[in-house]
């Protein structure tokens, strides 16, 4: 079977015992891989309402059948498992060289079951698969893990492992690899603590199955320079993602004080002029052409990764506009491994329900030292607060109360991304309708918004573009595995992925081909959520309702004195849903599902919830 | 009349300037702009006048703020 090495490890911890399964080419034509091998083996092996931090959970490493493989940013994974932030579907990408060890190690994904009796590092060389103790690391950070792990098997190695916000089960703990890379915000860094998984590291040496081995070894070569000299032409790279920053801030976009505010005077302190002018180092992924990382010295000298999420959301959210302030902010992140998303609308949540009457504390806005302190105690779950703090937004906003969970910046329990939709109709929606709570890779949809419909509008045109942005970024990326900039940045054309299949594969699929399988992975997801939620509905996809307050109406600038408004956004949502096939709830109809080719899995999920 | 141009991103770096002030005649369009400053017009752009998007014919005003943008997609 080309383009699939067609085995998965499965390793239980428990019993320190593994196997090598093989699956079909139904299977793989069905799913491809990544998102979609990760979803259908949650789906099918999961009970419903386990635990996300019991044993029972699974870990999930899915790669798809052109990750390694040198091309346009191909050294990515999907790490995946039922998630401790929401309770549903959780994933995450991350750059790492496990994509290509792993493949080269035979597999095409990686479970892993039960739980350690100690601290472990699994250490999995082609066949030989090792559960080594990590007790010497157990406590200590992800550069520091990184290291001694760097330091017993070479720095060529794949390697994906935890902080201590991962070993203290904070629910948005993520997994970390190479210089600054992190994926898996849906806890996935948690999900490995609570099995004592400090790391996976992976060294494969088998050529990976491919129909036409030559050609795409040529075509790969080929693209890489070409993606590399676009991006030259273009620049993107001078600020890499944290160039939208000042976009943001021009457009009312930017997340300021928790969302309160949409722009700032003070927002060009760490903009992407700033943060070139800063640059010390750039740090990417395998097989990158278009490094992303740009990386600074932060208040104490340590060198820190950089994007926009970070930026937006360790700095002008909490308004902080010091740039080795808010590198110091995202260097703990890193280090503890914590989402920098989520941690920073912890924080500002935090500061926010303080000034509000809330909560209580001498933490405030603009308070670096405060911030760096709170995130430590968050990774320890240290005190009363840290430890209410590392359970994320949603949680702290029960226990407060005080209405609070109006600015508990979520969705379906996940922090939004570092886009302040206060009135972007669209873009609210593509939070809202994330599977995976809010998150920008799904859909990005502001730039449509404001440059090809009207911002005022609440549109079917809006819900189509969010549907086709996520069968591209949410679904071909993600079970393809790659990652998205070539194309979403710098245009690369999005005929060269089915080209990249087709070589590996020797099929002849197109794009439709695989807007098929997109479509049948996120109607496979909702159903996930169905069996968890079964009395769910549409609220579910509405984001968080302050941004429909008009009390927090912006009182200048471009949309002063706008908000969303819940009538027209439920019309939106409406329009979505008819769309994709939906019902009122937002949950797949049985036709939609029968076309998709998921009628067994929807006999599955009516032993739980009801279908229409 | 006075307006502000602002460009963002690798715009900087391609067209040599990160903001500037102009004296314009009254009358001048959003497009006519791009020239003025030496846009590369065959560069996928956005423009906004005072934060909201702008119709090329768009007449400016004085104080406008102008932002000309390459298209970003939100990594």
């Amino acid at each position: 079977m080309n383009g699939w090495t067609g085995h998965i490890l499965r390793v239980d911890l428990t019993s320190k015992t593994f196997k090598k399964e093989t699956f079909t080419e139904e299977f793989a034509l069905k799913w491809i891989g990544g998102r979609g091998f990760a979803a259908k083996i949650l789906y099918d092996e999961l009970k419903p309402g386990i635990d996300p931090l019991g044993p029972e959970n699974k870990f999930i490493v899915a790669l798809g059948p052109i990750a390694g493989i040198p091309a346009p940013n191909t050294g990515k994974a999907v790490v995946a498992g039922k998630s401790p932030m929401t309770g549903g579907y959780g994933d995450g990408n991350l750059g790492t060289r496990v994509a290509e060890h792993l493949r080269k190690a035979g597999y095409d994904a990686l479970i892993v079951e039960g739980k350690a009796d100690r601290p472990t590092m699994l250490y999995i060389e082609d066949d030989k698969v090792e559960f080594l103790p990590a007790d010497a690391v157990w406590g200590q950070g992800t550069y520091e893990t990184n290291d001694w792990i760097y330091a017993k098997y070479g720095k060529g190695v794949g390697v994906i492992n935890i902080g201590q916000a991962g070993e203290n089960l904070v629910r948005y703990a993520v997994v970390r690899s190479l210089e600054g890379r992190a994926g898996g915000r849906t806890g996935m860094g948690a999900v490995m603590g609570s099995k004592l998984l400090k790391a996976v590291v992976v060294k494969g040496s088998k050529p990976i199955p491919q129909a036409d081995a030559a050609g795409m070894k040529k075509a790969g070569h080929d693209d890489l320079r070409e993606v590399h000299r676009i991006d030259k032409e273009t620049g993107w790279s001078i600020q890499s993602t944290n160039g939208v920053l000042a976009w943001c801030n021009e457009v009312a976009a930017l997340p300021v004080r928790n969302f309160r505010k949409t722009h700032h005077p003070d927002a060009w302190k760490v903009d992407g002029e700033r943060l070139n002018d800063a640059r010390i180092a750039t740090y990417g992924c395998p097989n990158c052409t278009m490094r992303c990382g740009i990386t600074i010295h932060d208040d104490e000298g340590r060198e820190s990764e950089l994007d926009y999420e970070n930026i937006g959301l360790l700095g002008p959210n909490l308004e902080i506009f010091d740039l080795p302030e808010v590198g110091a902010l995202n260097y703990l992140c890193d280090d503890y491994g914590i989402d920098t998303m989520s941690g920073g609308c912890v924080l500002s949540f935090y500061a926010d329900a303080i000034e509000h009457g809330a909560a209580t504390g001498d933490y405030r806005f603009g308070d670096a030292a405060g911030s760096k302190k709170l995130l430590g105690m968050i990774a320890r779950r240290e005190g009363e607060i840290g430890d209410l703090l590392a359970e994320g937004t949603l949680r702290a906003a029960l226990k407060f109360g005080r209405g609070s969970e109006a600015y508990a910046m979520q969705v379906k329990g996940l922090e939004v991304a570092a886009y302040n939709c206060k009135f972007i109709p669209g873009m609210a929606l593509a939070f809202g309708v994330s599977p995976i709570g809010a998150h920008h890779k799904e859909s990005w949809v502001i730039t449509f918004e404001l440059k090809s419909t009207s911002r005022e509008s609440y549109g079917r045109e809006k819900a189509q573009k969010v549907i086709e942005l996520q069968r591209i970024r949410g679904g071909l990326f993600e079970y393809i595995v790659a990652c998205r900039f070539p194309w979403i940045e710098v245009g690369w054309d999005l005929e060269n992925y089915p080209k990249y299949f087709n070589l590996v594969s020797g099929l002849n699929w197109t794009l439709d081909d695989f807007w098929t399988v997109s479509d049948r992975i996120y109607s496979l997801i909702k159903l996930f959520w169905l069996r968890e939620y079964p009395q769910t509905d549409r609220k579910l996809d509405y984001p968080p309702a302050v941004w429909f307050d008009p009390a927090n109406a912006d009182t200048e600038g471009p949309i002063a004195g706008k908000v969303l408004e819940y009538d027209k956004y439920d019309g939106l949502l409406q329009h979505y849903y008819d769309i994709r096939g939906y019902d009122k709830r937002g949950i797949p109809t049985r036709a939609t599902l029968e076309r998709l080719g998921l009628a067994e899995e929807a006999r599955a999920a009516e032993k739980f919830g009801s279908l229409t | 009349m006075r307006i502000t141009v602002k460009l963002i991103g690798p715009f900087i770096q391609a067209f040599g300037f990160s903001e500037k002030e102009l004296d314009v005649p009254s009358g001048t369009t959003a497009d006519s702009v791009l020239d003025l400053v030496a846009v590369d017009r065959s560069r996928p752009k956005i423009v906004t006048r005072n934060g909201r998007a702008v119709a090329p014919g768009e007449e400016l005003r004085q104080g406008d703020r102008l932002v000309i943008s390459p298209i970003y997609s939100g990594g």
